[in-house]
């Protein structure tokens, strides 16, 4: 992979490889003591392993391939592998904690094996790991399509997803260690916060840069949820994270914020992180992959733009609904509230505008299971934003709030819609992008797709139970008109529905094993196969008259 | 495809762009779409009219309901408590046995006790008020202070060795730790103390013990070791044990002392709440007589 | 009727459709665009917390953390016990009922950041203080199971072994003071001398602990041992503190009890 490189790229991915581990041994060497050290062992490490790829491909000769005969498509296998990579440790660590809450003395008695310290290692994995490395992998590849042209560099795709990956790996590095800021879904410290704003201005650069460079007048729909994604992500992240470090050498910081507004602030964060991480950026990864696949035309541009502006303007106002009957002032629950409502409509309007792409295709969705997936994610996210907008309302987040309903809600969107759109999106991408005639096993495919499906189902449906069950024993009032039950006696029916949430993680476990093993097969012995036209050519496309309304 | 296609499935146009092989339609946005935003927007808005919603600078705007989520939970709670009021002001004001004997109060001493008690002292008297290590079963006969209602009020208003200014005050010394006794005669007078509820043991130990025990313990517990309610001295005599009756158990109890603790709970429940609770105890006292008596 | 209903939005729309038609080819138009309409939403619910008086009560007797107290507080953190107890009542009758007066934004308003949860596996902590004894808290950090048989809590039986670090403690609280926190100098330079002897109450440490924090703060030995003063230590003194920073929500407690 390094051989595209060429010298002077390879000796600034050098350059930057060694900065970066200088910045792991100044952690390490003052930090000593602290966790801070601890995190610079594991930044050394990383980019060690980092110079172990680079070191050797220094003195090659430079490549002759003319770039802008081709697509740069080497750090999207990368991101994909790596990806599944993370699919399989964060979801194995959902299955461990899950274990934990049925059979709760299932760990090595060790202080980096409790519940509240894996669990954050879980969403992380799953999210930023899984999620995070498929979005930045997929975002070159359709980025690269939809605009017809290559990505301006070769270096700044690769920093940005390993730069990310490191990101990552001090995060989940540094939960098991006991470094956190607690904040739901910002977790990592101060140096990590300030090292993915490094790595995220990058992306969004890179990203400007490669629109710049398109052979096509207009910009895909796709194209809008990435940007989306990468420009807001960026200002939720730089807010939520505003600390101060109580020592430059030291891991610990303190938010900026306090109280109250911390408390709004962090879920300005924590929803809108659901909206452009685990939303806008899969929202655009079916916007490619499902009528590419499904070989139809998008059903309506009209609605894409509806979807678009309203996800983007009303879900910024929803965080509050996290924080319904809290010492959050009213006015502001009222906000969450309505904006919440308002916003099923357009997020409808984007389910449906995919579903409904796929008229004239759905011999194709029986038949195939990688469309198949997309599809049933479609479904997914419909269900778990109407879900949402109704746990928005007041009265019932008053019902839903604090129990395993809102883990149910969170899983039929994280399994539901996030992990199949993605899965869906790898089948669709991986035969392509190494060449391949198809995946190894079409038989696996369809054997993953059964397993997430039926993980998923047993998973929220068990949460659904225990959610409303667990809501309701905490307010139901006897005869005489006092509280039926203890907090213990509630703790004392989640038990079975614990047990068969680990069960039905389980399935979707297994499924994504399956997944990665396929993925791994297709490359190493899946027959080769030149796709028809897969580099970027100029536009035939002049500018046509605005389109009228029919 | 730079010219405009009609999709010949839908029959509508599309925009006439092309990224990659995909396409888009130029229909236009469905009737319901815009039905239903104009139904959750006007929803919305009769929302904002009624409650609280929009920030000014330096105050928001209230609502034409006037609702604040602090005034109606205060509003809930006393009438709640109105609602409840028939029946918590005869438990409030009618002698312990009687509450006990009226049917419907009794039950509703059941039904508010087992929350009350499963929130409150479960973690450490057990959820079903049996004990546990360290901590008294409150459903035997045996009691520190006395079981009857007044002394369970009492407890439960002070609690034991608790901060509170009138606390309860049991302690029992730690006779080896302070040099008081030798770790020899600490088993010898765990013996007598087993002997006491029963065991045997032979007589030179037992008369050694006995004198231990008058010298150091009787003050408390006893000259015959039944104990002392007025010092929270246990009763030395039966089989019920705090802190287990065991030779090692004996030996740690008598050789580092133990000073239980439980908290007062004057603060934190209400003299109905606490009324309730004493009586839901004597309850599990006469459910556990009533099966002595069919054994 | 419902047609003509629609056609001015209809109308509207069109105008957008064509606008954005042109837009969408200018990729900095259209960032700007995101960013404007992603902004509002933020600005409009956060900005006037900062502004609106009554968002924070005022409570005359909040008092902060002692440092023991929040060297605890990130032991809290750092085990994420927050991932299963919240520690904010809502304005909910059975709530306040259970766990008792609803927990007001005076309370947490020097907590950086803020504990509120958003799961309850365990109970809800935001009253705690004072709920159990030292010696309780300490058996059931190290063995829930032991005394709760029924629980899924873990075992966190390394903190009864693990001296304190105390040495931080100035640089923490200083940090804090800067985010907001009224520690005086004089707190933050005696801050890892007050958390030793806070633990320690038989200690000539102990002195200066009541002469800073007022002569209502727990003076002592939470572990139950004298040797040293450990993370148990540290993290039961938290959570004996818990909703007892300030009175006023017991104050302001409706008092229809009989
Ligand atoms: C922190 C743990 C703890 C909690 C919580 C607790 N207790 Fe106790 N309780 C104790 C201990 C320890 C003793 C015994 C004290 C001693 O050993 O002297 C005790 C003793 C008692 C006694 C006196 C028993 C006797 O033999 O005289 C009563 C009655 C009692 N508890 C009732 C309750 C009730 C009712 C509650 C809940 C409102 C409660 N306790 C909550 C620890 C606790
Ligand atoms: C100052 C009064 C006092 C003296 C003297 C005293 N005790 Fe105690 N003893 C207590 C109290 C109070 C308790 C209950 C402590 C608790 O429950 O935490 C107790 C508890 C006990 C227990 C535990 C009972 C159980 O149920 O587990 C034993 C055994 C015991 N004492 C034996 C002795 C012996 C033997 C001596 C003399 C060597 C002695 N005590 C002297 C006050 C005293
Ligand atoms: C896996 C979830 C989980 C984690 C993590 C957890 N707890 Fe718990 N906790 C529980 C459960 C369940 C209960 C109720 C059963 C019991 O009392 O053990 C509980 C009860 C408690 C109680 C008793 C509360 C009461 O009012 O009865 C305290 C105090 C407590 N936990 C403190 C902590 C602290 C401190 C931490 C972190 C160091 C922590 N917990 C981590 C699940 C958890
Ligand atoms: C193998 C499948 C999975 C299992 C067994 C699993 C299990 C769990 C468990 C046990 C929890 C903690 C719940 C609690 O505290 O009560 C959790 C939380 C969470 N998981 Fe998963 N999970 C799985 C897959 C995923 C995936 C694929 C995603 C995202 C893409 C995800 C995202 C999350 C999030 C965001 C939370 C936090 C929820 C909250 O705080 O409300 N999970 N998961
Ligand atoms: C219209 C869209 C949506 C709305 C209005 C919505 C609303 C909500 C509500 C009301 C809660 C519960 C908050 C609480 O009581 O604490 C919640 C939690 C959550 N939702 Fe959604 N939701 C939507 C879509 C999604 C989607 C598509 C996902 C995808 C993964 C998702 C992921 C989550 C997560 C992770 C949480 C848990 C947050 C936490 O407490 O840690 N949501 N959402
Ligand atoms: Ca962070
Ligand atoms: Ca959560
Ligand atoms: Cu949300």
């Amino acid at each position: 992979m390094m051989s595209k490189l060429t010298g002077a790229e390879r000796q600034s991915a050098l350059l930057i490889c060694i900065a970066v581990l200088l910045a792991g041994v100044a952690m390490a060497a003052l930090g000593h003591g602290d966790l801070m050290g601890a995190q610079g062992w594991v930044v050394i490490a990383y980019c060690a392993l980092m110079l172990w790829f680079i070191m050797p491909t220094i003195g090659d000769p430079e490549p002759t391939e003319d770039r802008s005969a081709s697509y740069y498509d080497d750090p999207t296998k990368a991101g994909i592998i790596i990806g599944m990579i993370w699919a399989v440790i964060g979801m194995g660590m959902g299955v461990w904690v899950a274990a934990m809450l049925a059979w709760p003395e299932l760990r090595f008695d060790g202080a980096w094996s409790s519940f509240g310290r894996l669990r954050p290692v879980h969403t992380s994995g799953v999210i930023f790991g899984f999620g995070g490395n498929i979005l930045i992998a997929t975002s070159y590849h359709v980025m690269q399509r939809t605009c017809r042209a290559r990505m301006p560099g070769q270096l700044s795709p690769w920093f940005v997803l390993m730069g990310y990956n490191l990101f990552c790996v001090v995060a989940a590095s540094g939960y098991v260690m006991g470094v956190t800021q607690s904040k739901e879904y910002a977790e990592p410290e101060w140096y990590a916060d300030i090292w993915l704003v490094v790595v995220w201005v990058t992306y969004f650069v890179l990203y400007l840069r490669t629109l710049a460079r398109r052979n096509e007048p207009h910009i895909y729909v796709a194209n809008w949820y990435y940007m989306a994604f990468i420009l807001v992500v960026a200002m939720l992240h730089i807010i939520n994270n505003l600390a101060v470090p109580a020592s430059w050498t030291g891991a610990k910081s303190y938010s900026a914020f306090s109280g109250v507004q911390d408390a709004m602030t962090q879920w300005w964060y924590g929803h809108n992180a659901v909206a452009f991480f685990l939303t806008a950026g899969f929202l655009g990864m079916l916007y490619y992959f499902l009528p590419k696949r499904a070989e139809r035309p998008i059903y309506s541009y009209r609605l894409s733009i509806l979807s678009f502006w309203g996800i983007t303007f009303f879900y910024m106002w929803a965080g509050s609904h996290h924080l319904h009957y809290t010492a959050l002032p009213q006015w502001v629950q009222t906000l969450g509230m309505t904006f919440s409502v308002m916003l099923l409509v357009p997020s409808w309007a984007s389910a449906g505008n995919a579903l409904m792409t796929l008229n004239g295709a759905w011999h194709k969705v029986r038949d195939d299971a990688t469309l198949r997936f997309m599809m049933v994610a479609a479904v997914f996210y419909g269900l778990s934003t109407f879900e949402g907008s109704f746990m928005a309302i007041r009265p019932v987040n008053g019902l839903s709030h604090y129990t395993d309903w809102t883990i149910g809600h969170v899983h039929a969107g994280a399994m539901g819609w996030v992990a199949l759109i993605s899965f869906g999106s790898i089948y669709a991408l991986a035969p392509l992008l190494w060449r391949k005639t198809g995946m190894y096993s079409a038989k696996a495919v369809e054997w993953h797709f059964w397993l997430a499906l039926a993980g998923t189902i047993i998973y929220v449906f068990a949460m659904w139970n225990s959610g409303i069950i667990q809501g309701l024993m905490w307010r139901t009032y006897n005869e005489t008109g006092t509280l039926e039950y203890s907090f213990l006696d509630s703790l004392i029916a989640m038990h079975p529905y614990y047990i068969a949430r680990t069960f039905g993680g389980l399935l979707f476990l297994i499924g994504a094993c399956i997944g990665l093993w396929n993925v791994v097969m297709t490359v190493r012995r899946a027959p080769r196969q030149q796709p028809e036209r897969d580099y970027p050519t100029s536009s035939e496309a002049s500018e046509p008259a605005l389109p009228a309304a029919e | 495809m730079s010219v405009k296609e009609r999709d010949p499935l839908t029959g509508h146009q599309t925009t006439g762009h092309e990224w990659d092989g995909i396409t888009e339609l130029n229909t236009p946005v469905p009737r319901a779409v815009w039905f239903f935003i104009i139904v959750t927007h006007i929803w919305a808005l009769i929302a904002w009219i009624l409650l609280p919603t929009w920030p000014l600078l330096t105050t928001y705007t209230k609502g034409l309901l006037g609702v604040d989520q602090q005034e109606q939970v205060e509003e809930a709670v006393v009438a709640a408590n109105a609602q409840r009021a028939d029946w918590a002001t005869q438990i409030d004001h009618l002698p312990p046995q009687e509450v006990l004997a009226n049917g419907d109060l009794s039950r509703r001493v059941a039904e508010t006790g087992h929350q009350l008690f499963g929130d409150n002292c479960a973690g450490c008297h057990g959820t079903n008020a049996q004990g546990g290590p360290g901590f008294p079963s409150l459903t035997d006969a045996a009691w520190l202070w006395g079981g009857d209602f007044g002394n369970i009020m009492e407890t439960l208003r002070v609690g034991i060795n608790s901060d509170h200014p009138e606390t309860r005050f049991g302690q029992m010394m730690a006779f080896g730790r302070e040099g008081i006794l030798s770790r020899d005669e600490v088993r010898v007078v765990a013996d007598y103390v087993q002997s006491l509820s029963g065991e045997d043991i032979s007589a030179t130990r037992r008369e050694h013990g006995a004198q231990i025990f008058a010298d150091n313990c009787a003050s408390c517990h006893g000259d015959s070791g039944i104990g002392d309610a007025s010092l929270g001295a246990p009763n030395l005599t039966d089989d019920f044990w705090i802190y287990g009756g065991s030779d090692k158990a004996l030996f740690t109890t008598i050789f580092g002392g133990r000073q239980g603790w439980m908290p007062a709970w004057e603060n934190r429940l209400g003299l109905t709440e606490r009324k309730i609770l004493a009586l839901y105890l004597m309850q599990l006292g006469q459910q556990r007589d009533a099966q002595v008596a069919v054994k | 009727m419902l047609k003509d209903l629609l056609k001015p939005f209809a109308r509207f729309f069109n105008f957008q459709a064509r606008t954005h038609y042109k837009a969408e080819r200018h990729s900095i138009a259209l960032a700007l665009g995101i960013i404007g309409a992603a902004s509002i939403g933020g600005i409009v619910e956060i900005a006037p917390l900062f502004t609106i008086d009554s968002t924070v009560e005022a409570a005359p007797d909040m008092r902060v953390y002692t440092p023991l107290e929040q060297a605890g507080r990130d032991i809290y953190i750092r085990e994420g016990c927050y991932a299963c107890h919240s520690q904010m009542i809502r304005t909910l009758r059975d709530e306040v009922e259970r766990y008792g007066p609803y927990s007001l934004a005076a309370e947490s308003q020097y907590d950086h950041p803020m504990l509120w949860g958003s799961k309850r596996t365990g109970p809800d902590l935001a009253r705690l203080g004072g709920k159990y004894s030292d010696d309780w808290q300490v058996r059931h950090l190290i063995d829930p199971r032991d005394l709760v048989p029924e629980s899924v809590m873990p075992s966190y039986a390394f903190l009864q072994d693990a001296p304190l670090e105390t040495d931080s403690l100035p640089g923490r609280l200083a940090a804090l003071r800067a985010v907001g926190v009224p520690y005086t100098d004089d707190q933050i330079a005696n801050a890892s001398h007050d958390a030793i002897g806070q633990a320690m109450p038989d200690s000539t440490a102990a002195g200066g602990v009541t002469e800073r924090y007022g002569e209502a703060t727990n003076l002592r030995l939470f572990d139950g041992s004298n040797a040293r003063v450990t993370e148990m230590d540290a993290l039961v003194a938290y959570l004996q503190i818990l909703g007892q920073l300030t009175q006023l929500p017991y104050e302001i407690e409706p008092k229809a009890e009989e």
